[in-house]
């Protein structure tokens, strides 16, 4: 029942609880966005090794992300394509080069080599032709988001990568990397692109039989391989993110992001409550007088805020979904996984509740004797 | 039973305490409606609030029945006011937001308490009787000052407490309607065997009073009780 009388007064006290509501919304909008664009960045941090079907990724030694590799033989496919655990070993080459455009003007992209006819950890997901476009030597892939980019180009057009003619084999679906623009190639294209010396790649992919304990094989593979970096992909995905997460300040700089919404929000949140309980004060002590205790003050005011927090939570999400729609697809970085809404929904009450402590005080404080004449 | 022994109340400023409130005995009972009057500052406010558990007396003791309610805790004030009291305000003081159905069962409410089955019947009762047939689901706003004044008397009463004080219950209120109010609470008083404590400097309300008791500076300067006594004495001492 004091719950009861809790809702009573937010949908009476209009004004206030508009406030309060936009305080939440604040919150779960502003940091939610803040957190999608976040995780679309890590997305692409990791984008190749997450998508490259391995298991495990043999790099050269020290290795402090997926990026950047010293090249390594080629001879270590070979070598683990022996172990029984092993149902294929694959190398992969990355480097950079300059896409010829159009227009004549040059950008830089990152062109990643993979051996047909696995192909693997190329593309994944294409928005024209296929990945049977890519058995071609020749062929390499451009990204929907980046056509415009590099002059808008079409499946069927010649042009040039690092002095290297190409066609343009593919379009691919959100093939995006943290360093830039992803063009998928042949191996030995990228080679050609990159000068390298044949034979030399920049990792081995490696996977595992479905059968096999996939710990105990990638154990197995550092205990033949002690020169070489031996990374699960999972391990290697979050060295990569970690790594760009510290190292480029963008850690910093979202958290800071971060931590100025939930400020606005809570500031906002304690104002219009505080406002609401002020206006609220002979209520509260007729309340007392009539035989409430200050705990029961106390959860009525709390009950505000969680109805406010609940519903602005609510309203937040539907804003943030329509957000996180509107730009899928997009250029904008946008992901989250699944447990952060729930996180975000805990937080957002949470704070509220917190928002509501000054404004909890004052009404517990309401005296019974002050409504007597 | 309601027993005020010895009562006093000082209050400080920091610097000095002052007495308000003498000390000062009291029988009140069941069936009578009492009213304390006297000018401003005379402290019939402070032994109103005494006696409704809200102010802590800084001497004497106090009974309902049995239990000493002198010095009780914050928590066991306030469960005994809810228990026991009923209380009418000047201002009627209706929570806003909630309908008249609510204000009336607020008592259930406040504590968490479930409320008894028949409790809403009782609670549409209780403003029938009062005069507030069709108010229910109203907003507070929306009565007159009458109107909202029988409402807080029947938020009062819900839970038939055996105590029902009155803080000028007519003051803000226009004849008619004071009139009205004042009929109620001495039938209140008398057919529900309720003890009943007004205070008021309104004097339209004396008549209506079974027992008067004037305050001035903090003492009780008259007691129509005990003037009635002392004549019975000396009556029976003629006789």
């Amino acid at each position: 029942m004091r719950s009861y009388v809790a809702l009573r007064m937010v949908l009476h006290d209009r004004s206030s609880t508009t406030g309060a509501l936009l305080g939440v919304i604040a919150i779960v909008f502003l940091v939610g966005q803040q957190l999608s664009i976040l995780f679309g960045l890590l997305n692409y941090m990791s984008v190749l090794v997450d998508h490259s079907g391995a298991d495990a990724w043999i790099t050269s030694e020290n290795v402090r992300n997926s990026d950047a590799s010293g090249l390594i033989s080629g001879r270590y496919a070979d070598r683990v394509m022996g172990l029984d655990d092993v149902e294929w070993a694959e190398p992969m080459l990355i480097s950079n080069g300059l896409f010829r455009t159009k227009d004549g003007s040059y950008e830089s992209v990152r062109v990643v080599g993979t051996k047909r006819p696995r192909l693997a950890g190329g593309a994944w997901e294409f928005f024209a032709a296929d990945q049977d476009a890519m058995l071609d030597r020749e062929s390499v892939t451009v990204d929907r988001l980046d056509l415009e980019k590099l002059g808008n180009p079409r499946v069927g057009d010649i042009t040039e990568i690092g002095g290297q003619q190409v066609r343009i084999g593919a379009i691919t679906n959100g093939a995006r990397g943290f360093q830039g623009t992803l063009v998928f190639a042949s191996l030995d294209k990228v080679s050609d692109i990159a000068r390298t010396p044949p034979g030399r790649y920049s990792a081995i992919l490696v996977r595992f039989n479905e059968s096999a304990d996939k710990q105990a094989a990638l154990e197995r593979l550092r205990a033949i391989l002690p020169e070489r970096s031996v990374h699960s992909a999972a391990g290697l995905s979050k060295l990569t993110r970690t790594y760009y997460f510290t190292t480029t300040g963008i850690g910093g700089s979202f958290g800071f992001s971060t931590v100025i919404a939930v400020l606005i929000g809570v500031v906002i949140i304690s104002l219009t409550m505080y406002t609401s309980v002020l206006g609220r004060v002979k209520d509260f002590a007729v309340m007392r007088a009539i035989g409430a205790r200050k705990l029961d003050i106390a959860l009525v005011v709390i009950s505000e805020a969680m109805i406010i927090a609940g519903i602005g939570v609510f309203i937040g999400f539907v804003l943030l979904s329509v957000l996180l729609n509107a730009t899928n697809g997009s250029s904008i970085p946008s992901f989250l996984p699944d447990e952060v809404p729930a996180l975000l929904a805990i937080g957002t009450i949470l704070i509220s509740l917190m928002g509501s402590l000054i404004a909890l005080r004052v009404a517990v404080k309401a005296e019974p004797a002050s409504v007597f004449h | 039973m309601l027993l005020l022994k010895n009562i006093a109340k000082d209050f400080s400023d920091g610097r000095e305490k002052r007495r308000v409130l003498f000390p000062t005995s009291l029988e009140c009972r069941a069936g009578e409606l009492t009213v304390l009057s006297g000018p401003s500052g005379s402290g019939k406010t402070t032994l109103l609030s005494i006696i409704g558990l809200v102010l802590t007396p800084s001497e004497g003791q106090m009974f309902i029945d049995d239990l000493e309610v002198t010095a009780l805790s914050d928590v066991e004030a306030a469960t005994i006011r809810l228990k026991r009291y009923g209380f009418v305000f000047q201002q009627a003081m209706l929570v806003e937001g909630l309908t008249i159905l609510d204000n009336v069962m607020l008592s259930f409410a406040i504590q968490g308490e479930k409320p008894p089955a028949d409790s809403f019947e009782k609670a549409s009762a209780l403003l029938k009787t009062l005069g507030l047939e069709g108010t229910a689901q109203m907003q507070p706003r929306l009565l007159s000052g009458g109107m909202k004044q029988r409402a807080s008397i029947a938020r009062a009463l819900i839970k038939d407490p055996p105590i029902l004080l009155c803080d000028e219950p007519t003051s803000a209120l226009d004849a008619e309607s004071g009139q009205v109010v004042m009929e109620t609470l001495k039938r209140i008083a008398i057919e529900e065997n309720r003890v009943v404590i007004v205070v008021s400097h309104d004097a339209r309300v004396f008549p209506f009073a079974d027992r008067l008791i004037q305050l001035e500076s903090g003492i009780i300067t008259s007691d129509t009780r005990e003037s009635n006594q002392e004549e019975k004495e000396i009556v029976h001492a003629s006789h």
